[in-house]
């Protein structure tokens, strides 16, 4: 009977599915699912308690806190409930009940005899064995820690919002081995990129997948570029609403998430109501933001070109400082200003203000034993440290979620908004003759010039007509007059549907849902020097500087993702053996559709709207559509508790490969051994001993629209600028200069990792190692070909990138007492990588350039290395120089070094003392370097501190030779090279189209930081204090992020972490004018009654 | 495990059924719905976009190449844009972007729409694509001499395709050209539509074998160095059969001056950098205008009185060139022309060719022709130059060497804008205007003559002949040739 029940049910399900998916009514379907939702709303509230209801709150053994989200049930029943925040439970219980059962993540469980009483307050001991740590693994699935044959580090709510970062990784950087998190922007709301275990895609993508409670985050940058960052989609997910947070890195954990889990996983589970009373959670934070570090110009030589002070420059290659005073600027009204020629320190720092940042997070949840519930809504409120709010992030977060049982079958559903507005002042390279960037306008003031007394961008002596130079613009003008909006409203969320078939057997379907619905706006006024003034040629250069058009860009941005899954879940024991495992089946539909419209050159200044030009608009549209099905299986077998063997299988069915060759299936299996557990270490100071082995392979599939050849509307593209179709009421299409290919397979990686967990002296010193070594074969991705093919690319499956590393993390405990207690986790991280294939013929695959240096793919090396022009050498090692003293530029590029990292290291430590506890977290990464478009500007206006070099007087570039040749050009022979750089062409020997070949050292920079990440000093308050405002708990801790960064000497320039070429691998290529990164200072109160 | 089995049944089935009618049509949703599939692509669409893309490059970037290195323009003391170009410092990396789309852009679009035209029998189509194909093509030659011609364009079929001598190319277009021209092309003529996609010509075809019999005309001049029997041949053929040539200019005028459709050389240049001043007048061109009182300064240089750089002088200071700061900037305008071949260019070759080979005849009258519709470029009038006595009147008793000198300079002075190319490539071709053996800060310079650039890394007076192959090639097909220096003169050079 059952068994046809089962069967009715799967098939109304797959119809149901096969309407809603083929179905255009989507509004419909919308509406369908929130009014449902509603119902449950109210059906789970209403639900009635019967029997006796036993109230208790659970706490720690060691400290006394109360720990949330403890499961409590009747021992030998299904179900049960949670502790709420408070650590509070209340639950139903059957006069037959005997005993209630405790059990959490990380600590002991426990089951508690039912006595006569109705309150059973237990104090839980925290797990030094591990034995029974549960943790989340692919789709959500429970298990314990200690069958897991592969690494897993799981972070809990406390520690992701310890210092109340607005973005859910903000707070976790140097704290996972194998995890690299960076804060790439220097704006609020900005991007935060992660990577796990390095990069093995060469132009695909090396993001992790997201999954909020079983569904797939969309995590797109939507409407960034190298101009605007508006921040990634995961970055959406309220830190507070976060219960764990469980990063799985290798292909054997995250085999079953199929083609999205290649990069490794991270699986967040989020609070949920409990039964019990009313619990109400209050924090806030409030933090002063700052610029974390500034670029250090030289400080010899002022405002000038060519040695001579010329008060039109925008260089600083004057004469030296003499502290005399000087006029400067435009003659305006026949009255100049009058400064002393001095260096000014702390310029560009006392021109930015400080920000601030809000962070209000209330929840209520509760619920009977039957039914629960959890509401919470989040605020914060950030303005950045550009005066204005026009680099600001505003963000509401709304959840609501509910769960309820009858009998064997229960429901549960949360919904989520997000609705969020951002502002960005621009950055990167300014789009020419529209409209200036900030950050380029701010490098381009000469380190004597006062930045701030800028501000007053319309006084007459700084306003278009007069700003001292016409080669850049007055920055403020940027924050005033330019800007973008990014408006972003989002719901995301889950219906899960579970039943329980028999005790072995259970069921689940799952509905998820995530669609954005956001769009952008970008804006530049209109400007132009007025005719004769100063900037238009009045100056004593007589150089007049271009009139700005002004622009609008407007952007529509629609995503959406539904993913369906129905999951058979079992797990029995036999004598020896446990077996647990699921069979499922999943689908996938997501998509995105972009309208951009823009039209420059405005008609009325100041105002941006689409119709205000006399151009036509121009408008693009982009829309992308894939469909995935999976199959899958897991099984765990367990013997004796101790030896456990995962095997896992799965098989996809992708849209976007060509019908034929779009089924894969890829396995894996993985092993672990609990020595502990079976054999006797008890005469050993070892506490603890896993060994973990698996070996995982993932498939994945590729980008839409790469299997049919296509036309594009035609848009030639100049040196700069475009010639775009329509011409003369003509329309043209183009051959596409990518040839997509039917035959592509599905990308594999290949992986396998071995482990091992060691504890000693009951746990005072834990070490968790592990090796892995994963390939990722047959990359698909646009090739470069030449272009005489008439094709500049060709879609392939070429090439096999290799990284292997080691992870470690390493926990002490050297205090542990009653009052004070001092824990220490240090985390190391090693990752070599590698091109081990690349296609016949191809000698390099560029990933990322600026200018000529180009970061490439190249066989034997590792991926990313940095090319770029460099001198062409005579065989005794010397510099060839031209007949004008300058390098000569060899032919083959040179090699600049790489982006891999010789290591990273992380050190957290805590000490706590009663009520209070005092952490902080070193973040050191040591190796690699990137490229600086900022030192290119600094280079060029002579206030990088290495163009001071010879004291800026002439000199023979050093160890070089000229080469004499005969009249034909033929070689005769090298001698020493007496043509010196003159005085009014040191300048030119810092910029690349005079002085390609010598250039990018400058360029290219080390970009090894160590960063005082995390301070954070926080206070309990005591139960007499707390009382007295009727709170169960408050904690006031105040706390700081990214402090202090060291730099290496030759990097005066930038912070290399952050970057505007996106959150991939192209962004390892550096920056290019970017925004300065943030620091934080703050103060944080959270409260619980 | 019985049990097991059974239980598990309509779930496989219902996975199996699922998969097999569910999977298929569901997963059908791949075809591209922002791009047409390539089967949709018709010459109508395919020809406008070739012509913009051949115009795009050849009248922008390369213009801009062109005319720095023919010398009516340099780069500014005040900023950096070209400066690798004014020094002769062009390595691999440099001038991919023509090269990739003049191959994966205009020609490949030229290469489709004849692959089609010729499937339907459409030989208005096939000769106006013939003739863009061999003017875009053409021009690759005589920048890199030799490039990928028999085996390119085949897509993923070949992709390292080997590269031809320029003289094969040469002989391949010439016959392409007569092949195109042997079909009825005209008893269907273009409809409305068609002939709006016409930039060059609006659809007459007479004006298209007028530019196909020109452009072999010029290829044929190109040859007289390297292969002077052939050129003398093919020239007298042409004749012979009673070619004409063009009268009018041929090229794009229809450019609306608004953003994304402007010149391409006013694109790059003006609107396109932060710096609209990149280009200023050039000694070398604006003084022997100003020598000759000829009025097209006023129209070069937006003044009767340009005040000049000396070529490639970049690098001086502000003391010792004062007179820099003040330097004129070049007049460009978003709706100027580009020209493939203008009227005065096919003048010019039609005098050189008469001198040539049929003794002059005629010439005089051809070449007068020439300065007018040269000056007629810029609205002016030349027959006063043109009168006895008067700076260009014809130097009829002169050797073929002193006319072909002033025939060439005439030509070179005509080509400023997006046609100066040609400039470049005609006094690798004849050696006119001459080299300057000293600079042109020299009281001995004498006006007109190219001098070798201040900065030049090349060293004095090698000059640059080519552009050396480009990384998109080197780096992906092994078959490019050994590295040729920039200095090395291309197969038709003197």
């Amino acid at each position: 009977m059952l068994k046809n029940v089962n069967f009715f049910f799967i098939s109304k399900l797959h119809l149901g599915r096969l309407v809603y998916y083929y179905s255009p009514k989507f509004n419909l379907f919308m509406k369908k699912l929130l009014l449902s939702l509603f119902m449950f709303f109210i059906v789970a509230a209403s639900a009635m308690a019967q029997d006796r209801i036993i109230t208790g709150t659970v706490t720690g053994k060691e400290d006394g806190v109360p720990i949330p989200g403890v499961s409590v049930r009747v021992s030998g029943r299904i179900g049960g409930t949670q502790t709420s925040s408070d650590g509070k439970f209340s639950i139903k219980v059957p006069a037959d009940a005997k005993s209630l059962n405790f059990s959490s993540i990380g600590y002991v469980m426990q089951n508690v005899p039912i006595g006569s009483g109705n309150v059973i307050n237990v104090s839980l001991a925290s797990d030094s064995k591990t034995l029974g740590e549960v943790v989340v693994t692919a789709l959500g699935i429970n298990k314990a820690k200690k069958t897991i044959g592969y690494a897993e580090t799981t972070v809990r709510s406390d520690e992701v919002n310890k210092s109340a970062p607005v973005s859910m990784l903000g707070g976790l950087q140097g704290k996972v081995a194998g995890v690299t998190i960076s804060n790439s922007s220097g704006s609020p709301g900005g991007s935060t990129k992660i990577i796990l275990r390095g990069y093995t895609s060469i132009t695909g993508s090396n993001q992790p997948l997201y999954v909020i409670d079983g569904v797939p985050l969309d995590n797109s940058s939507l409407g960034s570029d190298e101009n605007y960052d508006f921040g990634n989609n995961a970055n959406d997910i309220n830190p507070n609403s976060i219960e764990t947070l469980s990063i799985l890195k290798g292909s054997a954990a995250t085999a079953l998430y199929g083609s999205r889990g290649s990069n490794g996983v991270i699986v967040i589970t989020t609070k949920k109501g409990a039964s019990g009373k009313l619990v109400v959670d209050f924090s806030h934070a409030t933090t002063i933001t700052q610029v974390a570090s500034v670029f250090k110009p030289q400080s010899i030589f002022g405002q000038g070109w060519d040695g001579t002070f010329i008060p039109s420059e925008n260089g600083n290659w004057g004469p030296k400082y003499d502290g005399v005073l000087r006029p400067w600027g435009a003659i305006v009204d026949n009255s100049q200003l009058l400064k002393p020629y001095s260096f000014i320190k702390n310029n560009v720092r006392s021109a930015l203000d400080n920000g601030y940042e809000l962070n209000s997070n209330i929840s209520l949840s509760g619920g009977t034993d039957k039914s629960t519930f959890y509401f919470s809504y989040g605020n914060v409120f950030s303005d950045g440290y550009l005066p204005t709010d026009a680099d600001s992030y505003k963000r509401n977060n709304v959840t609501l979620k509910g769960s309820t049982k009858y009998g064997n079958f229960g429901i549960d559903a949360s919904i989520n908004y997000v609705g969020k507005t951002q502002k960005f002042v621009m950055q990167g390279q300014a789009p020419s003759g529209i409209g200036s960037s900030f950050y380029e306008d701010i490098l381009q003031i000469p380190a004597d010039i006062p930045i701030k007394d800028l501000r007053d961008y319309k006084n007459k002596f700084f306003n278009v007509d007069n700003y001292f130079t016409p080669y850049a613009e007055n920055p403020y003008y940027s924050i005033y007059e330019n800007g973008s909006r990014y408006k972003s409203d989002r719901i995301y969320g889950n219906v899960n549907m579970t039943l329980k078939a028999n005790d072995w057997l259970s069921f689940q379907f799952q509905q998820g849902m995530d669609v954005d619905n956001s769009g952008d706006r970008q804006w530049h006024n209109k400007n132009a020097p007025s005719p004769g003034s100063y900037n238009d040629g009045g100056n004593v250069e007589g150089q007049a500087r271009a009139k700005d058009v002004g622009n609008v860009v407007e952007e529509s941005i629609k995503t959406f993702e539904w993913d369906s899954k129905f999951n058979a879940i079992f797990k029995k024991t036999f004598s020896d053996f446990d077996l647990d495992g699921l069979v499922g089946v999943t689908y996938n539909d997501r998509g995105s559709r972009f309208l951009t419209t823009a039209v420059e050159d405005l008609a009325i200044p100041g105002f941006y709207n689409l119709a205000n030009s006399a151009n036509k608009p121009t408008s693009t549209e982009t829309e992308r559509h894939r469909r995935l099905f999976g199959a899958y299986a897991q099984a765990t077998l367990g013997y004796k508790n101790y030896l456990f063997l995962t095997l896992t299988a799965r098989n996809d069915w992708t849209s976007t490969l060509a019908s034929g060759k779009n089924s894969y299936f890829y396995p894996a299996a993985s092993l672990a051994y609990v020595v502990s557990d079976a054999m006797d270490l008890k005469s050993t100071p070892i506490s603890f001993f896993k060994l973990r082995a698996s070996y995982g392979e993932t498939g994945s599939d590729t980008d839409p629209y790469r299997i049919f050849d296509v036309l594009n509307a035609t848009n030639v593209p100049l040196g700069f600028g475009n010639i775009r179709f329509p011409v003369a009421g003509v329309a043209g299409y183009s051959v596409s200069n990518t040839i997509n290919n039917p035959n592509l397979k599905p990308e594999r990686v290949k992986e396998y990792e071995f482990g091992g967990d060691i504890r000693f002296l009951n746990d005072r010193i834990a070490l968790d190692l592990t090796y892995y070594n994963k390939d990722r074969n047959d990359q698909i991705l646009p090739v470069p070909i030449d272009p005489s093919t008439g094709y500049q690319f060709q879609i392939l499956n070429f090439g096999k990138v290799r990284v292997r590393g080691i992870e470690a993390a390493l926990t002490l405990k050297p205090i542990q007492t009653k009052d004070f207690n001092w824990n220490l986790t240090y985390t190391y991280t090693k990752e070599r990588n590698k091109v081990l294939e690349l296609p016949g013929g191809l000698e390099k695959v560029i990933i990322n350039n600026a200018y000529e240096a180009n970061l490439v793919a190249i066989k034997g090396q590792p991926l990313g290395v940095f090319e770029a022009p460099g001198p062409e050498y005579s065989p005794d090692g010397k510099i060839v120089v031209d007949a004008t003293g300058f390098p000569i530029v060899a032919a083959a590029n040179k090699s600049y070094g790489n982006i891999q990292r010789d290591f990273v290291m992380g050190l957290s430590n805590t000490f706590s003392y009663k009520n209070f506890s005092l952490g902080f977290t070193f973040d050191w990464r040591k190796g690699g370097v990137f490229y600086s478009g900022t030192a290119d500007l600094l280079n060029f206006v002579g206030a990088d501190e290495k163009t001071t070099y010879n004291d800026r007087r002439p000199f023979i570039v050093p160890n070089s030779v000229q080469k004499i040749t005969d009249a034909n050009g033929n070689f005769i022979r090298y001698q020493e090279n007496t043509t010196a750089i003159s005085e009014s062409k040191i300048d030119d020997y810092y910029y690349p189209t005079t002085n390609k070949a010598l250039v990018y050292n400058n360029r290219i920079l080390d970009k090894s930081f160590l960063k005082l990440r995390e301070v954070t000093l926080s206070y309990s308050l005591p139960k007499s204090i707390v009382g007295k405002i009727m709170a169960e708990r408050a904690v006031v801790s105040v706390f700081g992020r990214n402090l202090v960064t060291w730099l290496p000497n030759s990097n005066k320039t930038i912070d290399p972490e952050v970057s505007n070429q996106g959150s991939d691998l192209a962004g390892e290529f550096g920056e290019f004018r970017t925004a300065p990164p943030v620091r934080f200072f703050g103060a944080s109160l959270r409260v619980t009654f | 495990m019985k049990k097991l089995n059974i239980y598990y049944k309509p779930l496989v089935l219902s996975a199996i059924l699922f998969l097999t009618f569910g999977c298929k049509k569901t997963l059908d949703v791949n075809v591209d719905p922002n791009n047409p599939q390539i089967e949709k692509a018709s010459p109508e669409v395919l020809f406008p976009s070739g012509v913009m893309s051949t115009a795009g490059r050849v009248g922008g970037d390369l213009a801009i190449l062109g005319g720095i290195w023919s010398q009516f323009w340099t780069q500014s003391f005040a900023s950096n844009q070209f400066k690798t170009i004014d020094t002769y410092n062009l390595t691999r990396t440099d001038f991919n972007g023509p090269y990739d789309e003049l191959f994966a852009g205009a020609l490949n679009d030229y290469y489709l729409a004849l692959k089609i035209s010729k499937s339907k029998s459409d030989w208005r189509y096939n000769l106006m694509c013939t003739v863009m194909r061999a003017y875009t093509y053409q021009v690759l030659v005589d920048l890199y001499d030799k490039v990928p011609y028999t085996e390119a364009f085949q897509g993923a079929a070949n992709l390292q395709p080997k590269f031809d001598d320029g003289y094969a190319i040469y002989e391949g277009l010439l016959k392409e050209l007569n092949d195109a021209l042997a079909k009825d092309f005209t008893s269907i003529p273009l409809t409305a539509d068609q002939s709006k996609g016409d930039f060059i010509f609006g659809g007459d075809m007479s004006l298209w074998v007028k530019f196909a019999n020109t452009l072999k005309l010029k290829m044929y001049l190109r040859m007289v160095n390297a292969k002077p029997a052939e050129a003398q041949a093919g020239i007298t053929k042409l004749y012979q059969d009673g070619a004409d040539f063009l009268v009018t200019d041929a090229g794009i005028a229809k450019f609306e001056g608004t953003p994304n459709n402007s010149n391409p050389f006013y694109e790059y240049n003006v609107r396109r950098l932060n710096i609209s001043t990149n280009l200023r007048a050039s000694k070398t061109l604006s003084s022997w205008l100003v020598e000759n009182g000829d009025p097209r300064r006023n129209d070069y240089y937006a003044t009767l009185s340009p005040i000049p750089m000396n070529q490639g002088d970049f690098a001086a200071s502000a003391q010792e060139q004062p007179t820099y700061a003040n330097s004129t900037v070049i007049a460009q305008s978003a709706s100027d022309p580009v020209w493939f071949i203008s009227a005065a260019e096919s003048y010019f070759m039609q005098t050189e060719a008469l001198e040539r080979y049929f003794g002059g005849a005629g010439a005089q009258a051809m070449y007068e022709n020439g300065v007018q519709a040269a000056f007629a470029q810029t609205g002016r009038d030349a027959s006063a130059f043109l009168a006895p006595g008067g700076a260009y009147a014809y130097n009829t008793s002169g050797t073929f060497e002193q006319k072909l000198e002033q025939i060439i300079v005439q030509k070179w002075a005509s080509l400023f804008g997006s046609h100066a190319l040609e400039g470049f490539f005609e006094q690798q071709r004849t050696g006119y205007p001459r080299t300057s053996t000293v600079y042109s800060t020299s009281a001995n310079y004498i006006p007109g003559q190219w001098v070798y650039s201040r900065n030049g890394v090349t060293g004095q007076g090698n000059f640059p002949k080519r552009l050396v192959w480009p990384a998109s090639s080197r780096e992906r097909n092994s078959n490019t040739p050994p590295e040729v220096p920039i200095t090395a003169k291309v197969w038709w050079g003197k």
